[in-house]
């Protein structure tokens, strides 16, 4: 009995990890001319100052996020708490990490990988040759890359899924886009109990005056 | 002549940016110490503060400002009104915070900052009397200015703080910036201007 219920455990396990992930109203995916999604973040010259509020793992910190363009697949990012400490600060490059400074009550090989992965998902940039097919009428493209999902409305991107098998992981709104600048953005993460709300600062920020030509 | 000038800018040059911060003699370390203790009668104070916030990779830093009220022996108020309204109340070794209506409290153990910063208003207003063993402390003046060093003995504070740099003004002799330097060398630096000795300030200033 203790084997049967062992095996139909880890079947169970199984087939729910290893399903694959379905966007809502998906018919099918379609390859695309190759498009770039999430430029938010790619001006080198830019660099910006979000007013952060932090809720995680019932815990609340305000404070400032301060993203820094390297390239437009490298970001430093900071967060600094309201008093001015720094939380975190570090390189995130696409395949790993460099941390420059980490408070020690989160430095953890785990919290510092889960925080380059959700700040490498909101400011990479990312190229897509598919897109998703609807069964009813979808106004707005939704690209893929790899196991994430770049939702358009009108010109700008205002989501970005990311999955682990059947499963959402992280979900990021971006909204108030002016001057292609995300005014305000939320996270999401599906699988820890965090939330992140931010909204730019833009006296701060080192932003363009002029838009790009 | 090109040469001479040169020579003359050359040897100007210890007299300038390098030469501003200079340690103090013994005797005016101690004469320093002493008009920090006539300083002890203060029992009010409030200020207008403004928090400039350096990280090597942003051009210019992160700006905020708001006010701050100490009454000895226990009370402190921090609050930001620029470019947001967040309120610190500590007392009864908690910090009671109004985060835009949005009320709660926390341990001061939980904020080292805060901590460090609260002690260090005190220790400032009261004597100057810093403690050995937690900081090695030295003694500089700025262009007149005293300028106090500490730098964290203790291994767990060392993790947060490299140095505080304390700059005091040249007459008054009272604390004029605070300037906390972390591991990284990135720093804070809080500026207090407007400052408003022995007024009276009302308990309400102390509730959220």
């Amino acid at each position: 009995m203790i084997r049967f219920l062992t095996f139909s455990g880890l079947l169970a396990l199984l087939l729910t990890s290893c399903g694959t992930y379905r966007y809502p109203n998906q018919l099918g995916v379609r390859n695309v001319n190759t498009t770039e999604v999430n430029t938010y973040f790619t001006d080198t010259a830019q660099a910006f100052v979000y007013r952060a509020r932090v809720q995680a793992f019932q815990k609340d910190l305000n404070g400032n996020l301060l993203i820094k363009t390297i390239s437009p697949e490298t970001h430093r990012i900071a967060l600094v708490s309201d008093l001015g400490q720094t939380l975190f600060d570090m390189s995130i490059f696409p395949e790993n990490h460099v941390l420059h400074f980490i408070m020690p009550d989160l430095d953890n090989k785990r919290v510092a990988k889960e925080i380059a992965f959700l700040f490498r998902t909101l400011t990479q940039r990312q190229f897509s040759q598919k897109a998703i097919t609807f069964s009813g009428k979808q106004a707005f493209p939704v690209y893929v890359v790899n196991n994430a999902y770049y939702a358009f409305e009108e010109r700008n991107l205002a989501d970005i899924t990311s999955t682990k098998g059947k499963q959402e992981l992280l979900l990021i709104h971006f909204d108030s886009i002016k001057q292609a600048i995300p005014g305000r953005i939320d996270i999401e993460h599906k699988r820890l109990p965090i939330r992140i709300s931010l909204a730019l600062d833009r006296e701060q920020s080192e932003i363009r005056t002029k838009p790009i030509s | 002549m090109m040469c001479r000038i040169l020579y003359f800018l050359l040897c100007l040059l210890p007299f300038t940016g390098f030469a501003q911060m200079q340690k103090m003699t013994p005797n005016e370390i101690t004469a320093f110490q002493q008009s920090l203790k006539q300083v002890a009668e203060i029992k009010t104070l409030a200020a207008d503060f403004v928090q400039y916030k350096h990280m090597s990779f942003m051009k210019k830093p992160v700006e905020s400002s708001g006010q701050l009220f100490v009454k000895h022996p226990d009370r402190l108020s921090w609050s930001y009104t620029a470019p947001f309204h967040y309120k610190m109340v500590f007392k009864n070794n908690k910090i009671w915070i109004n985060d835009e209506g949005k009320k709660r409290t926390i341990d001061l153990g939980n904020n080292k900052q805060f901590e460090k910063i609260s002690k260090l208003m005190a220790t400032g207003m009261h004597g100057g009397n810093y403690d050995e063993k937690e900081f090695t402390v030295s003694y500089f003046k700025n262009n007149d200015e005293p300028v106090v060093k500490l730098i964290p003995k203790l291994s767990e504070a060392k993790k947060y703080i490299q140095e505080i740099v304390l700059t005091f003004s040249k007459t008054e002799k009272q604390l004029q910036e605070v300037k906390l330097i972390e591991p990284s060398n990135d720093y804070t630096r809080f500026v207090l201007k407007n400052k408003k000795i022995n007024t009276d300030i009302h308990d309400s200033v102390f509730n959220l």
